[in-house]
């Protein structure tokens, strides 16, 4: 589904990946953990070219983004987002969120993408949700609709960036679990996350990234459990 | 004091009002058209347009708006030969002065909405413009209503040095009573007081319009 | 960043004060030299004069700012045979009686025509100098004569008597949003909207109109005379009710009319 090759990336002077090569199964889970700065968010902005790669190669479901006839916004309606802030779009309710991109992208008839919205959000839990703007959600709640928004454009593929690290402690709960089923009804997932319990549970795969380079990935009951590389024991010890 | 004479002309000063106003709003909403526009070129990535739009705002914001006015009706048709209309000129002056304001009141707005709106509505398919048209200045609308109320009662007072071409607004109404009259006092109170009038209704208007942004009701 | 923000506004602070004092300390001088000597027999008396030095030949600024012209020399012989120093002033001319009512001026000389409406709030000299109107046009214009200025659009300096005389021309009071007169803040710029063709013609002082062509010879103007204009007298304007300085002045301007000033300024102002 996703094939990165070599992907360097630098800000100015700042070099932030450093040579990144992994790919992504159709309906794999990846969970990408890492200290704060090793570039696992940049690496993830760039899988929807959100940040430009310096050099280096991304193929999206078959499409290769650098390629000039790429059209862009064609291979972002196919991997949806997650943001660590949310992002919701004040102006508008939760159903009114979930429903923009449909209709101005996708061109879709209203009457469909509304009955669409509607279950979505009740997959998410937040049927009586609606028509309520987001600064009256609390932040589980949003970041629940901004799920919704992201599937609402039917993606392949969906990227989590830290989804739960801006909740209290008791909505991560709520977050994880429509998350969860999510894996479970098959969506490919790259989640950038340092919840080890979801990435246990659901995940297939665990890369553990530091310093712009990927150091070591393997099974959660591998990296887990028995982590071989100095860095990844380190890690792991400061936050388990 | 001798308030009859005032009272005799209070239709020509109410005439000259009505310019007054129509001119304040021609001028902001053309400005707005101009305004909106150019802090679009201002922010963009294309470093020409970004050229052109500071070089239209740094032009027009740093020279006097009574030396741009005389420039379009006075200097422009000698060089290029056409016959001046003041009420064009006078109009064209001043939407374009307001423009050059009303784009960096824009460019503020859009720039103080958080990056992650631009990116999570990029991140949906949504191309740059229809991230803008969406969900960028709907936003940003709300946030630039107070500056523009501003620049709207800035206009409406700076709209009387069309006066210098003929166009006999408020001010020239009064200045030109005076010349008959000489009873700059009684004359000049009551252009004030019209003046007043008309800021006052604008602010009250302004202020209106943002208590209900703010409560929502045009979320 | 903030840093140089901070040191700017300082910077800016310290600029305003310093040019706050050195206007105070200018004042304070001043008052000091009169503190000192109460009534210093070299010391001329100042007569405060107002005038719309935009209005060549009567009154216009030199290239160094002076305000020179034949009002201005006229009024400075007046004020010397009076024991005075005329300082003049440059106020727009609308600005010009107002400032006779605020104090701001002792006396105001720019080219004002005695009318019977400017008699009831202010108070005249005799007349020192007598004009017509006459009107300005474009070379080749159709315009041969008053009446043919029917239809036209009329330039004026506002509150003139050229603008009294279009207003009267086209049976509406002055101050009337009328379309045919376009009422301008001074008499050039009538004449430079003549130039781009926004007026048809324009009725000013005719030593002005004379003065413009003669100064843009490129600018393809000419003007058309007329005996229907009436003649008028110019006087300088004061206060109502100060019969006192009236007095002295008419006084002065008699003495410089006979001792031969007056008519080297006429020959050197209005050669033909």
């Amino acid at each position: 589904m996703i094939y990165i090759k070599d992907l360097y990336k630098s800000f100015g002077t700042l070099e932030v990946l450093k040579g990144v090569s992994c790919h992504v199964k159709e309906k794999e889970v990846v969970v990408v953990i890492g200290p704060s700065g090793s570039g696992k968010s940049t690496l993830l902005r760039c899988i929807n070219k959100l940040e430009d790669a310096t050099s280096g190669e991304i193929t999206v479901d078959n499409i290769p983004l650098n390629g000039s006839a790429t059209n862009l916004n064609k291979v972002r309606e196919e991997v949806g987002m997650v943001f660590q802030r949310f992002n919701l779009f004040p102006h508008k309710t939760a159903l009114g969120n979930i429903t923009m991109a449909p209709m101005k992208v996708r061109k879709t008839a209203k009457a469909e993408v509304y009955e669409a919205a509607l279950k979505l959000l009740n997959k998410v839990g937040l049927s009586d949700k609606a028509d309520v703007y987001p600064d009256q959600l609390s932040g589980g709640q949003q970041q629940r609709v901004a799920i919704a928004r992201a599937l609402a454009m039917q993606p392949k593929i969906m990227l989590f960036d830290e989804p739960t690290s801006a909740l209290d402690p008791e909505m991560v709960g709520e977050v994880l679990a429509v998350m969860k089923n999510l894996a479970r009804e098959g969506m490919t997932m790259v989640v950038v996350s340092h919840e080890m319990g979801f990435a246990r549970e659901v995940g297939d795969r665990v890369i553990f990234m530091d310093e712009g380079m990927i150091i070591e990935e393997g099974t959660p009951e591998q990296v887990f459990g028995s982590p071989q590389h100095q860095r990844t024991k380190a890690f792991l010890s400061k936050i388990l | 004091m001798r308030w009859e004479i005032i009272i005799d002309r209070i239709p020509i000063l109410l005439q000259g009002a009505l310019m007054t106003v129509e001119l304040t709003v021609l001028a902001v909403g053309i400005g707005t058209v101009i305004g909106l526009f150019t802090s679009l070129f201002r922010i963009s990535k294309f470093g020409l347009s970004r050229f052109l739009a500071a070089t239209y705002i740094d032009f027009f914001r740093g020279t006097p708006l009574l030396a741009q006015i005389y420039l379009i009706y006075f200097g422009l048709p000698q060089l290029v030969g056409y016959v001046p209309n003041p009420w064009i000129s006078g109009v064209a002056a001043l939407s374009i002065n307001s423009g050059a304001y009303i784009a960096e009141i824009f460019r503020a707005g859009i720039q103080s909405i958080d990056k992650g709106q631009m990116e999570a509505s990029r991140s949906l398919g949504m191309s740059y413009g229809q991230a803008m048209r969406y969900v960028i200045l709907p936003q940003a609308f709300k946030r630039i209503v107070p500056p523009l109320g501003n620049e709207f009662i800035a206009m409406l007072k700076d709209s009387s040095l069309v006066s210098v071409i003929t166009l006999q607004e408020l001010m020239l109404t009064g200045r030109t009573i005076v010349g008959s009259t000489y009873r700059p006092f009684e004359v000049y109170i009551t252009v004030a007081v019209l003046y007043l009038v008309m800021t006052l209704s604008i602010s009250r208007l302004i202020a209106f319009l943002e208590r209900r942004l703010r409560t929502g009701d045009l979320h | 960043m903030k840093k140089y923000l901070k040191l700017s506004l300082v910077a800016l602070l310290v600029l305003s004060l310093a040019l706050a004092l050195a206007g105070c300390g200018g004042k304070q001088e001043a008052a000091k030299t009169e503190g000192t000597n109460p009534s210093p027999p070299a010391e001329k008396k100042i007569l405060k004069v107002s005038t719309e030095a935009a209005y060549a030949p009567f009154e216009f600024k030199d290239k160094d700012n002076n305000i020179v012209g034949f009002d201005a020399e006229f009024i400075r012989a007046v004020a010397k045979e009076m024991g005075y120093e005329a300082e003049l002033t440059h106020v727009a001319w609308d600005g010009l009686i107002p400032s006779l009512e605020s104090g701001a001026a002792d006396i105001v000389i720019s080219a004002m025509t005695i009318t019977e409406e400017r008699k009831k709030s202010t108070l005249f000299s005799e007349p020192y100098l007598n004009i017509v109107q006459s009107v300005g046009i474009k070379e080749g214009s159709p315009i041969k004569s008053l009446d043919d200025l029917k239809g036209k659009t009329i330039g004026v300096q506002n509150n003139t008597t050229g603008h009294y005389w279009a207003a009267k021309f086209y049976n509406v009071k002055p101050e009337d949003n009328f379309d045919k007169i376009k009422k301008f803040d001074t008499t050039p710029d009538a004449l430079e909207a003549l130039k781009t063709g926004a007026v048809d013609a324009v009725v000013a002082d005719k030593p002005v109109v004379l003065a413009y062509i003669k100064e843009n010879p490129n600018s393809k103007l000419t003007k058309v005379d007329s005996d229907k204009f009436e003649k008028e007298y110019y006087g300088m304007a004061m206060k109502l009710g100060n019969e006192e300085l009236a007095k002295k002045v008419n006084d002065a301007i008699k003495k410089v009319k006979e001792n031969g000033t007056y008519d080297s300024l006429v020959k050197k102002y209005f050669p033909e």
